[in-house]
């Protein structure tokens, strides 16, 4: 049999799907129901039914650079079909992680996101670093009279600070996306294809949230998603305005142009969308635990935190504009603190997915793959 | 006895609305030859007012009914009359439900049923019981595997005395074997004890159970109730009378050697079996260097449901594979285990098994076709599957490959030397005495001293099992007493094989007490009656022994067949063969049939098509026709026989003589899916037709006139049509020209 294929089970890798969320994994026995009612599953070796088997037999190399898992987005029309309760979404979401964990160096950092008992180390070591740093420009505490965070935390501290941290994530994820990528070439036997047009592509689907649309169980999450992922769109603008002002045009903060400049609009409505969005995923998630899955913790923490630097945020300005100093300081450290490890866990919590799912898109529109999608 | 006759004529259920009852009775008072004022109509036979009517005229003497009412298969409390000759005719079913009501043609089919009833009646007489002298009701039980071991237990604690016959030194069979037992209680996830020995602690110390341990049978001679065993332990042989036997002789595993392409050989390769001793003794390990397993594949249907090896499924190994997957993640958890198999079958609760280990991490299963076991080094083996659920051939490295075999019945070996035994002794005395020469005799179990072979003789379809007919009863042999119990009769698990156990010594029990009644043991659970050979007509042609599916019949020394009574389930096949046609039973004879189908009238102008059915199957297909109201062809008429191997031939001169159309013989199906109560009774009446075409061709009669029709019972919606086509094809052939004469 020159032509087979030696497979090799890793016992690990099953245990680690099953810690990661993926505990309904064994329950599969291959009915393929999950494929049948994907709608985002190309029709040639469709997924998610090999998936499934590939993770119950341990077979870790058949991940090795497969966009397939990162196409699925987790609609869970899958889970809501399957018979056996084998929740291949969650399944796949474990699977991620674990691709997560291959791609994004240090893996160490994975695992910090990832083990509950560890979750405390999350905020901690941000919350030392942040007060450490504060404290050393002499601005860590509450200050008197009208509250102004720029009293708290200058905007030079803040670009001192925050922006190589968001460097730090960025420039991991994109390492990870570039060695996905290599590998999702050398796994399917793709070396050539229209790279730029896959891209525009590509970010015309995330632009429009094309793929949320054809889910058929859980298709409210298109609203869910496009509001916290315009919200960040948003917020990212705002801050943009904010270096224009500062660097370039030479304005100190803060600035007394009042809410109708761009900055505060921009920030509102981020700010907002981001609360607004954040809720609707915890309520659809409750709403359909029974069927689809609770989450896994990995999923929940992202959650968390995302609605927690929003909720801050918003707060932060309301206790500004209320002048309620000893409650206003302390809230925007809490932000500072969470936007932080927003920051610096981008490519190892499940933000991670922006690099991951973004190239496997468009890998799948590089490789031609896509076109066999109905 | 002196017969007294009395004719009642049931009007309800729509019979007087069908029929012409004024005319019915003129009619059967002339050619049944009764006075018109024996004959009697009542609005409702079945009601009490109407029992109250006949049991009146039973009161005076009236001994010998005939009831024009509903089917015989209905009612049967209610038309129950003890010390009467009781026949029922059949005029709701075959005329008031399937005829034109009031038309010429129900008319004509009420008059000759009605008067075919009476002239079976004039034919016939009342029955007594045979009861043989000095009966037993012990129970022998062969084999002190599970189902011995449960079947011993149920009959004992039933109050019969029980002999349990083990040829190994222990009992227990392959359940004492057995490191652990597959789950049996919720939540079905932790394997148990083997709970045999407490079954063999229970049996040992039964006071109704005599154990013969290290002991075989050497042979059974007789009859039920009158069985004599005798059995031979170290040396000695002892003879025992017992009434009915529970075979549960089980299984011994298939021949692994046959598997060299799953690598069976190599020393890393072994059996369910094997694995099962290894887990005992401790640990998991390779034979080829003692290191422990880590790796384990599992190769399920290894040598089963492939038509090379063994076509059948065995029943236990995918849960005994589960099971043994167990032992490996339970003796170290980065251990995994593999299985590969066709389906998993794993029937009723064990499913809850099966799922618990399915989600065991270490447990990795797929569907596969195993297309080779190769060495990857190490004395470890490469599994080279093909059609898996992966999508692809592939090649898995394991440390540790288990075959997961399946069983053979310990009556296949017997059965295929005594079948080899028969095909050489075909070929001649040089060829049988090569063949004694050459093959080694297998162990035989019953040793029966009967006409027709010393063991369970083999079934088509059954792969050497002693099994009979599947879809009604489960437990009979071929061998009237003897009842199959556990792996001997199908593939089956222990917790089955428990229950399967109750249900033959629930037959066993049976067997002995119809024999004291003197009543057929089954499927006649009913019946009194017996055949009655009058043997002085007897030629000693032998084709009753040769043709009486269950080996009632011997022959003495000078080869004059005499009758092994209790052996006999009467069928009547020995009815049909007996040229002579000397045996006759006192409600079923040749004569009684043979007048039956002279009595119909035959008119010039008319098409007239008998129908012998046979009454398990065929007969209660018409009346479920007829009770969906579909039409039945008014040109036929209908005999109930006991089974078409009671055909006697001469009954189609009978019809043809008296100008009758066309015959058709209305039975079970045969052939590998057969059904027939008495095994081979349609096989052999299609036989003896096969004569009866070129008799007929040499009349210049057409042999198309004659037909076997193959029914199931549940195919009712069919048989109207299948009749019509055949009336159909007769009408094209024409009238019979016998009919002149």
């Amino acid at each position: 049999m020159a032509d087979a294929t030696v497979v090799k089970p890793d016992l690990d890798f099953v245990k680690g799907v099953i810690a990661s969320g993926g505990d309904s994994l064994k329950k599969c026995y291959q009915c393929a129901t999950c494929t049948v009612v994907c709608n985002v599953t190309p029709d040639k070796n469709p997924f998610p039914r090999k998936e499934m088997l590939w993770a119950q037999w341990g077979l870790k190399e058949k991940f090795q650079g497969n966009p397939d898992v990162w196409l699925c987005h987790q609609c869970n029309d899958c889970s809501a079909y399957c018979p056996r309760g084998a929740k291949p979404g969650e399944v796949l979401g474990a699977i991620r992680k674990q691709t997560i964990k291959q791609y994004s160096a240090p893996g160490a950092l994975v695992d910090i996101v990832n083990k509950k008992a560890l979750m405390p180390l999350i905020f901690i070591i941000p919350a030392v670093l942040l007060a450490v740093l504060l404290s050393a420009a002499g601005t860590f505490k509450i200050h008197d009279g009208d509250v102004i965070f720029s009293k708290f935390a200058s905007t030079h501290f803040l670009q001192f600070v925050f922006t190589p941290a968001l460097l730090f994530g960025v420039a991991v994820g994109v390492m990870g996306m570039r060695k996905f990528w290599a590998d999702m070439k050398q796994t399917n036997k793709v070396y050539s294809g229209d790279l730029n047009a896959s891209v525009m592509a590509t970010l015309k689907d995330i632009v429009g949230h094309k793929k949320f649309k054809q889910c058929d169980v859980s298709s409210d999450r298109f609203v869910s998603h496009f509001l916290v992922f315009y919200g960040f769109v948003a917020a990212a603008i705002a801050t943009a305005i904010g270096v224009l002002y500062i660097d370039i045009l030479g304005m100190e903060s803060p600035f007394s142009l009042g809410y109708g400049t761009p900055v505060k609009i921009f920030g509102n409505i981020g700010a907002i969308g981001i609360i607004v969005g954040i809720i609707l995923m915890m309520s659809n998630r409750f709403k359909n635990a029974e069927k689809l899955g609770e989450g896994s913790y990995f999923d929940w923490l992202l959650l968390s935190i995302i609605a927690i630097v929003g909720i801050s945020g918003f707060l932060a300005q309301l206790l500004r504009v209320a002048g309620v100093a000893p409650i206003a300081y302390p809230v925007y450290f809490i932000h500072l603190v969470f936007v932080f490890s927003l920051f610096i866990y981008l490519p190892f919590s499940k933000l991670a997915h922006m690099f991951y799912r973004g190239a496997a898109i468009c890998f799948n529109k590089y490789s031609g793959r896509e076109a066999q999608t109905q | 006895m002196e017969k007294k006759f009395g004719v009642y004529i049931c009007k309800g259920c729509g019979i007087g609305e069908a029929i012409d009852l004024e005319k019915l009775r003129k009619r059967v008072a002339l050619k049944g030859k009764v006075p018109a004022d024996i004959i009697k109509e009542h609005q409702v036979l079945c009601s009490p007012e109407g029992l109250e009517f006949i049991k009146n005229d039973i009161k005076e003497g009236t001994n010998t009914l005939i009831l024009g009412a509903c089917s015989p298969r209905v009612k049967t409390n209610e038309f129950d009359f003890p010390g009467t000759i009781t026949e029922r005719v059949n005029l709701r079913e075959f005329v008031a439900w399937t005829q034109e009501p009031m038309s010429a043609e129900a008319q004509s089919l009420a008059d000759d049923y009605m008067v075919m009833g009476i002239i079976k009646t004039q034919k016939g007489d009342l029955p007594e019981p045979s009861i043989q002298p000095d009966l037993s009701n012990a129970i022998l039980v062969v084999g002190g595997g599970t189902a011995g071991l449960s079947a011993a237990l149920e009959a004992a604690n039933a109050g019969y005395q029980v002999t349990l016959v083990e040829k190994e030194a222990e009992l227990g069979g392959w359940g004492a074997k057995l490191y652990k037992e597959t789950p049996r209680q919720h939540p079905f996830d932790k394997l148990e004890d083997p709970k045999v020995f407490a079954r063999i602690k229970e049996v040992e110390a039964h006071q109704n159970i005599k154990v013969f341990k290290s002991s075989v049978i050497e042979k059974t001679d007789g009859q039920p109730g009158l069985l004599d065993v005798t059995i031979r332990k170290n040396g000695n042989s002892e003879t025992i009378k017992v009434g009915s036997v529970v075979m549960a002789t089980g299984w011994k595993p298939y021949d692994p050697s046959k598997l060299e392409y799953l690598g069976y050989g190599k020393p890393n390769v072994i059996t369910n079996v094997q694995m099962e001793e290894m887990a005992k003794k401790g640990k998991i390990t390779r034979p080829s260097d003692g290191k422990e397993a880590k790796k384990v594949a599992f190769i399920q249907c290894a040598g089963s449901r492939d038509a090379n090896h063994l076509p059948y499924c065995s029943a236990f190994c995918c849960a005994t594979s589960l099971k043994q997957a167990k032992y490996v993640r339970e003796k170290s958890d980065d251990a995994i285990a593999m299985i590969f198999y066709k389906d998993i079958r794993t029937p009723g609760q064990t499913e809850l098994f099966y799922k618990n280990m399915q989600n065991d991490p270490g447990v990795l299963l797929t569907k596969a076709e195993v297309t080779g076991i190769s060495d990857a080094g190490n004395g470890n083996l490469f599994v080279e599957a093909d059609n898996t659920l992966l999508g692809e051939k592939i090649k898995v490295e394991a440390d540790l490959v288990v075959l997961a075999t399946g069983i053979v019945p310990s009556t296949r070996a017997p059965q295929e030397y005594l079948d080899g035994l028969t095909e050489a002794g075909k070929k001649g005395d040089v060829a049988k005495k090569e063949y004694l020469d050459n093959t080694p005799k297998p162990e035989f179990i019953l040793n029966l001293a009967y006409k027709q072979g010393p063991e369970i003789p083999t079934l088509e379809g059954a792969y050497g099992f002693a099994d009979s007919g599947f879809i009604c009863f489960q437990y009979e042999t071929r061998r009237t007493g003897v009842y199959a119990a556990g792996c001997v009769k199908q593939p089956m698990t222990m917790a089955d094989a428990t229950e399967d156990a109750a249900g033959a010594a629930l037959k066993a029990i049976q067997c002995v007490e119809h024999v004291a009644k003197g009543i057929a043991v089954h499927p006649r659970a009913w019946d009194t009656t017996f055949p009655d050979p009058m043997m002085i007509k007897c030629t000693s042609c032998k084709r009753c022994t040769e043709e009486c599916p269950f080996s009632a019949i011997e022959e003495d020394a000078k080869g004059t067949p005499f009758y092994k009574l209790n052996r006999c389930r009467r069928c009547g096949t020995c009815m049909g063969a007996c040229p002579e046609r000397i045996v006759s039973f006192k409600d079923f004879s040749v004569d009684m049939v043979g007048s039956m189908i002279k009595s119909i009238e035959v008119d010039e102008d008319e098409f007239r098509i008998i129908v012998l059915a046979c009454e398990n199957d065929a007969y209660p297909a018409l009346d479920s026709a007829a009770i969906k109201r579909i039409k039945l062809n008014p040109k036929v008429r209908i005999i109930p026989v006991r089974c078409l191997g009671s055909m006697n031939l001469v009954w189609v001169s009978d019809a043809f003589s008296r100008g009758i159309d066309g015959l058709i013989l209305l039975g079970c199906k045969y052939g590998e899916n057969y059904q027939c109560h008495f095994v081979k009774g349609s096989e052999l009446a299609n036989y003896r037709f096969s004569k009866v075409k070129e008799t007929l061709d040499k009349l210049q009669l057409e042999s198309d006139r004659c037909q076997l029709l193959q029914v199931a019972i549940n195919e009712y919606d069919k048989l109207p049509q299948m009749i019509d086509d055949f009336v159909t094809r007769v009408e094209e052939i024409g009238p019979n020209p016998f009919k002149e004469f």
